[in-house]
C-alpha cells in the first residue's frame, strides 16, 4: 500500500485526505507539518474552550450598577460638605448609596482621599480605576469633589527591617514622584475635579512618616505639586495645609502646633504654592462659638489660622474646612451628647456662612466600610455601615432642606 | 417480589459478619479506642492538649499586664498619682484573685485591640462591647456592667417595664439611643408621648418636676445622678442593653477560665457591686 500522507497522523486525522490531493507522495514541507500539528490539537482546544465557557457561565456576573439619571443636590446652605470615606469601599452599589445618601442630605460638596499607592504602577504608570469609580458617581449625584491626595506607594518606603515608618514616608528625594503623579490625576480630571488637597496632617509625625513634622520640606512638596498641578490644569486649587489642631510644643518630635506650621510653611515661601487652605476644626468638648485661644484646641481656631495668612498678605486666599465635626461617643470625655453634637454641628453651619472667606464645612466622617464600634471613628459617622441614618442626618437634612426634624433642638 | 429488609435484619446480617471475623471486630475497638484516648488527651488542659502560654508565663513571673484607655471616667482616668476608675479596680482585684502582679499599660483606644493581638497586654478592659469582627480570635468575657439605657420614675409611681407607660409620657436625651428606643416602642404601643431633652439631667428634671412620668436615660447618668433625685428611682433591669465586657485573645484557654471564675467569685460576694457603687453610687 502506497502512503499518501506524509505522516502517520496526518492520515489519521483526516487532513490526510485533503493532502491525497494536494500533495505528492513526498515527504511534508515544515508548513504542512505545522498545520498538521494544528488540526491534531484543534478537537482538543475546541473541547477544552466548551468546558471553559461552560465554567465561566456558573461565575456569577457582577451586579449590574446603572448611574441613573444626572441629580442635583438641594440645600438651602451651600457651606456643607462631608468627607467620605469610599477609600475602602469594595462593592460599588455601596459608593452609589453612600453619594446618594450624601446629595439627598443637601451637602453639595465631599472630601474622598485618593492614595496614590491604589493608582500607582510604577514607572508614571497608572490604573485609575479606583478614582475612575467613584468620581464619576459623585458627577451623577451632582457632587463636587475636593481630592485629598496622598500616602506613599511600598516601592518608595524603606524596608521595613532597615527602618520603621508610616505608610505616608515620602523620602525627599522621591518629592518629584509624588508631583507627577498629581499632575497625572489633575490632567486626568481636568474639569471633573477641581479642587486638590496635598498631603494630610503634615504637621503629625505619624503622618509624615514617622518623622519630625518638617514645615520646610512639606513647602518644597506644596512647591512641586503645585506647578504640576498648574501645569496640568490652570484652572485647578491647590489645598495646603490640611493641618491637625495641635497644642504640642516644637520640641515634641510627635506633632507641632498647626499655629506654629503655618508661620513657617510662610517662612518657607509657601504663599505663593497654594490657593486655598484647607483647616482640620474639630470641635472636642466646646461649643462652635467658644473664643479662638492659642492654648485651645475649638472651632475657632480656624480664625487664627486665618490671623496668620492675613499677616502674611494672603488675605484673599478662600479657606475649606476639610474635616470637622463633634463625636457622641459615649466612653470618650472628649466627646459631646448626641443632642449636642447636632446643636454644635449645625450651629457650624451657620457660623461658616457668616464668614467670607470660608468656603465649606466638611463633616468628618459621613461612613466608613466598616463600623468598629470599638474605634472612634464610627461615632463621627453620620450614617452607619449598613447605611442606618443616624439622628445627625435627619438633622442636617431637615436643616439643609427647610424641613421639620424632631432631633432639632 | 422481593422485600426491603428491616434495619432490624440489616443490624442483625452485620452482627452475623462481625462474629465471622472477630480479629477484625478487635481491630476496629482498638483503633476507636485509640482515637478516643488521643481526643481526650489533646484536649486543651490536659498532658498532650494545647499550652496557654501567656497563663504559663503569668505563673512563672507572677506578672498580668492590662490595657486601659484612661479617657472616660469614672470607668477609667489617669490622675497624677495613678490610674483610677471601675476598670482598673477591675483589673487589679482579677489579679489579685489570680494571685498575680497587675500591670496596667494605658493606650489610646483605637490601639487597644492591636495591643491585645501583638501580646502587649494579656487582656483589654476598657468599656469594650462584643464586636463580631473580632470574634475568630478574641472571647469577651461575661458583662462586668451594663451601661444600656434605664428607666427612672418617681418612686410614688413605678413603672415595671416600658410597657407600663401606655397612655404616658417618656423624657428622653434627644437623638440618644433612649429617644431611638422610645421611638420604637412608640410604635408598639397606642400611645407614647416622647418628650425630649438636649441632656438626660434635664429628662430626669422633668420626672421629677412631675412634667414627664418617666425618663429613659443611660446608666450612668442615671447612677450619677439619683443621688440628687431623692425623689427618682431606676428600674432593675435595662429596657436596651449595653453590655460592657473584657476581651482577651481566644487562645488563651487558661486565662480565660481563670478571669471568668474570678468574675464570678467577685459578683457572687458583693466585690464588683461595691467597686461599681464606689464610683458611680449605688443607684439608688
Amino acid at each position: 500500500m502506497v502512503r499518501l500522507c506524509g505522516t502517520r497522523s496526518a492520515c489519521d486525522t483526516g487532513l490526510g485526505h485533503a493532502l491525497l490531493v494536494a500533495m505528492p507522495a513526498q515527504p511534508l514541507s515544515p508548513t504542512s507539518r505545522v498545520l498538521s500539528r494544528a488540526a491534531r490539537v484543534a478537537p482538543l482546544l475546541a473541547r477544552a474552550a466548551i468546558v471553559a465557557a461552560a465554567l465561566v457561565s456558573f461565575v456569577p456576573a457582577p451586579p449590574r450598577i446603572v448611574l441613573g439619571p444626572p441629580q442635583t443636590v438641594i440645600t438651602r446652605n451651600p457651606a456643607i460638605c462631608v468627607h467620605t470615606r469610599l477609600t475602602d469601599e469594595v462593592e460599588e452599589w455601596k459608593v452609589q448609596r453612600t453619594l446618594a445618601l450624601v446629595r439627598e442630605m443637601g451637602a453639595p460638596t465631599i472630601v474622598e482621599y485618593f492614595p496614590w499607592p491604589y493608582v500607582d504602577r510604577g514607572e508614571g504608570r497608572y490604573d485609575w480605576s479606583h478614582p475612575e469609580r467613584i468620581i464619576r458617581h459623585a458627577e451623577q449625584q451632582g457632587l463636587r469633589v475636593i481630592a485629598r491626595l496622598g500616602l506613599v506607594p511600598a516601592r518608595l518606603r524603606p524596608p521595613a527591617e532597615e527602618r520603621v515608618t508610616s505608610l505616608t514616608y515620602l523620602p525627599y528625594d522621591a518629592f518629584d514622584e509624588f508631583a507627577a503623579f498629581v499632575g497625572a490625576f489633575v490632567a486626568r480630571y481636568r474639569g471633573r475635579v477641581e479642587d486638590i488637597i496635598i498631603w494630610n496632617e503634615p504637621n503629625l509625625a505619624f503622618e509624615w512618616g514617622s518623622r519630625p513634622p518638617d514645615p520646610e520640606a512639606y513647602t518644597e512638596l506644596l512647591r512641586l505639586t503645585y506647578t504640576a498641578a498648574h501645569a496640568a490644569n490652570p484652572a485647578v486649587r491647590v489645598l495646603g495645609g490640611a493641618l491637625a489642631p495641635t497644642l504640642e510644643p516644637e520640641s515634641s518630635g510627635y506633632a507641632m502646633s498647626d499655629l506654629l506650621f503655618l508661620e513657617r510653611m510662610y517662612a518657607a515661601g509657601a504663599r505663593n504654592w497654594f490657593d486655598a487652605l484647607a483647616v482640620h476644626a474639630y470641635g472636642f468638648t466646646a461649643p462652635p462659638d467658644a473664643p479662638p485661644d492659642p492654648a485651645a484646641i475649638n472651632f475657632r481656631r480656624v480664625e487664627l489660622l486665618r490671623a496668620i495668612m492675613v499677616a502674611h498678605g494672603d488675605e484673599n486666599k478662600p479657606i475649606v474646612i476639610t474635616e470637622a465635626g463633634w463625636s457622641d461617643d459615649p466612653r470618650w470625655a472628649n466627646s459631646v451628647r448626641p443632642g449636642q453634637r447636632i446643636a454644635y454641628t449645625l450651629d457650624a453651619f451657620e457660623q461658616a456662612a457668616a464668614w467670607p472667606w470660608l468656603e465649606a464645612v466638611c463633616v468628618w466622617n459621613f461612613r466608613i466600610p466598616v463600623d468598629q464600634r470599638n474605634r472612634r471613628d464610627a461615632y463621627f459617622a453620620l450614617v452607619s455601615s449598613d447605611f442606618t441614618r443616624k439622628p445627625i442626618y435627619d438633622a442636617i437634612q431637615a436643616y439643609a432642606r427647610g424641613w421639620e426634624s424632631p432631633y432639632t433642638p | 417480589m422481593s422485600r426491603i429488609p428491616t434495619w432490624s435484619a440489616r443490624a442483625r446480617s452485620l452482627a452475623r459478619r462481625a462474629r465471622q471475623h472477630p480479629r477484625l471486630l478487635a481491630l476496629i475497638a482498638a483503633l476507636l479506642m485509640l482515637a478516643a484516648t488521643l481526643w481526650a488527651l489533646t484536649r486543651p488542659g490536659m498532658p498532650l492538649g494545647p499550652v496557654d502560654l501567656t497563663w504559663h508565663r503569668m505563673q512563672v513571673n507572677r506578672d498580668f499586664y492590662v490595657g486601659i484607655d484612661p479617657s472616660y471616667p469614672p470607668f477609667a482616668e489617669w490622675t497624677p498619682e495613678r490610674i483610677e476608675g471601675i476598670e482598673p479596680d477591675i483589673a487589679r482585684e482579677l489579679g489579685r484573685r489570680m494571685g498575680v502582679e497587675t500591670s496596667i499599660l494605658i493606650m489610646g483606644y483605637d490601639g487597644l485591640y492591636d495591643a491585645l493581638y501583638t501580646g502587649q497586654v494579656d487582656l483589654i478592659l476598657a468599656g469594650l462591647r462584643a464586636d463580631p469582627l473580632y470574634a475568630d480570635w478574641v472571647h469577651y468575657t461575661q458583662p462586668y456592667f451594663d451601661a444600656g439605657q434605664v428607666l427612672v420614675f418617681r418612686r410614688d409611681a413605678p413603672y415595671s417595664s416600658i410597657e407600663a407607660l401606655d397612655g404616658k409620657t417618656l423624657a428622653v436625651e434627644i437623638a440618644s439611643l433612649g429617644d431611638q428606643t422610645a421611638q420604637q416602642w412608640q410604635r408598639r404601643l397606642r400611645s407614647l408621648e416622647i418628650q425630649r431633652h438636649m441632656l438626660p439631667q434635664d429628662a430626669l428634671d422633668a420626672v421629677a418636676r412631675g412634667e414627664a412620668d418617666a425618663a429613659l436615660v443611660d446608666t450612668i447618668t442615671a447612677r450619677l445622678s439619683l443621688n440628687s433625685y431623692p425623689a427618682l428611682q431606676q428600674a432593675e433591669h435595662t429596657t436596651a442593653p449595653d453590655a460592657y465586657v473584657i476581651a482577651i485573645r481566644a487562645a488563651n484557654f487558661r486565662l480565660i477560665d481563670a478571669v471568668e471564675r474570678a468574675l464570678d467569685g467577685m459578683r457572687t460576694d458583693g466585690t464588683l457591686d461595691a467597686i461599681l457603687n464606689r464610683w458611680l453610687g449605688s443607684g439608688t
